[in-house]
């Protein structure tokens, strides 16, 4: 999946999570993250986000996200929205 | 409990009454709300106003909740709006200008600190290698040179003064690098004083134009409502800007110099190049101050050109600007400009 843009979703609301995806010119997928819960679960909230867009088929972006807590299923959500939007695609195919 | 029935909602900013509300609640947190917001936002309870935000271009501003609603997350919903909308607007890359006590709140909403000065403002960014990637592309334009300087400019538009100035900087320099004003609260647009100023500096081939996008802080971006003394404004944007020329702009393009045009009848400009010059001592930049040209009676400036173009008066024009910023201005696409200046006048 291809970045065109700069994608945005979600909040910086208590259990929630802001991500902002936006195209790069390297390889890779590169991730800032700044989380009130950054000591315990950072590296998990980052693998999480990673693993989304890879499972898109991302190669190369960059992300920056400020997490308030958010559990799984949201940054997950949020990931795949700022994705959609970056990516410009109106058509979802959620799976459950 | 406080915060049961809050309701967040849009001010109509051409409404004088709701502005007005708005500012009457800034005022008691020592704010105002500002001339130039473009999108204000207040939350609501039982119809009293207990917090607002506002946007003005890639700022967030006047932002401040009543202290008995503070900590219970109000201001992160509030900042969450404002982020929407900016990205709704297009605005990526945002700044907020802020006290340094108060920088703690914003760190925790995902932006970072780019420079404090003292206990007056902290100036953050969104994006956490805003700064970095700014001067790392900007060092790529580096020439080798002794004497390397710079001139930060707004040219409203590109007049024999600037001309003058720049010329005077080329004859006495190995390499001038011209940083354009990118704020676009001029009539002429950034784009447009751009182009005059990189064709009027043709015949100049040490001579390099750059768009000075975000981190050149003119005074009409930096916010005046938190600081109580209007004299300590102009000297504290100064020193932030400053700081962010001398820490960042400057190394990653060795400059060592700076040029600025004399400005004895206006006391701001005035008191902004003398606390420049003793503050980039600290950086090892010097800073030579021109005397303006003049022509017949009176110093050529913009706002003499921007005069003469409200009365028509294209033949005493001609005797002020470079040919090229002169068919400019003859050109069609100089009508709506020229038309916006006899507006603003009335």
């Amino acid at each position: 999946m291809e970045i065109k843009k700069v994608g945005v979703a979600g909040t910086v609301e208590s259990s929630d999570i802001n991500i902002v995806i936006e195209p790069s010119d390297k390889k890779g997928i590169e991730i800032e993250l700044q989380s009130t819960v950054m000591k315990q679960f950072g590296r998990q909230v980052k693998n999480l986000i990673e693993e989304t867009l890879r499972s898109e088929g991302v190669e190369s972006a960059v992300v920056r996200a400020t997490d308030k807590g958010a559990i799984d299923f949201v940054i997950k959500a949020r990931a795949l929205t700022a994705l959609y939007r970056a990516a410009e695609i109106n058509e979802y195919t959620w799976e459950a | 409990m406080f915060g049961q029935n809050v309701e967040i909602r849009t001010i109509n900013l051409s409404s004088a009454r709701e502005r007005n509300e708005v500012d009457v609640f800034l005022q008691k947190q020592n704010l105002i709300l500002e001339k130039d917001v473009e999108y204000t936002l207040a939350m609501y309870e039982e119809e009293r106003i207990v917090g607002t935000g506002s946007i003005s271009g890639n700022v967030l501003k006047c932002i401040a909740i009543d202290p008995e609603y503070q900590g219970g997350g109000f201001s992160n919903k509030i900042i969450s709006l404002l982020l929407n909308e900016q990205y709704y607007r297009g605005n990526t890359h945002l700044f907020i200008f802020t006290k340094p006590k108060n920088k703690k709140l914003f760190l925790d909403l995902g932006f970072y600190e780019i420079t404090t000065i003292d206990d007056y403002v902290t100036l953050l960014e969104n994006d956490p290698r805003g700064i970095k990637n700014f001067t790392e592309e900007l060092s790529l334009q580096k020439h080798d040179g002794k004497v390397i300087s710079s001139i930060v400019m707004n040219c409203n538009p590109f007049t024999l003064g600037h001309r003058h100035l720049i010329e005077t900087a080329s004859k006495n320099s190995d390499v001038v690098h011209i940083f354009v004003v990118w704020e676009d609260r001029s009539v002429f647009p950034n784009e447009v004083r751009y182009k005059l100023i990189k064709e009027g500096v043709k015949h100049l081939d040490n001579v390099f134009v750059h768009r000075g996008k975000d981190y050149i802080i003119s005074n009409s971006t930096f916010p005046s409502y938190f600081l109580k003394e209007k004299n300590a404004i102009v000297k504290i944007h100064t020193m932030l800007d400053v700081k962010i020329f001398g820490e960042f702009i400057a190394p990653a393009l060795g400059i060592n110099r700076r040029y600025v045009g004399e400005e004895k009848s206006d006391p701001v400009t005035n008191e902004y190049n003398l606390t420049m010059k003793e503050l980039l001592k600290d950086y090892d930049i010097e800073v030579v101050e021109i005397p303006r040209i003049k022509n017949s009676e009176a110093a050529i400036s913009a706002s003499r050109v921007r005069e003469l173009l409200r009365t028509d008066d294209f033949l005493s024009l001609k005797q002020l600007v470079p040919q090229t910023t002169f068919e400019f201005l003859i050109s069609d696409e100089a009508k709506t400009i020229i038309g916006k200046i006899k507006n603003d006048k009335k």
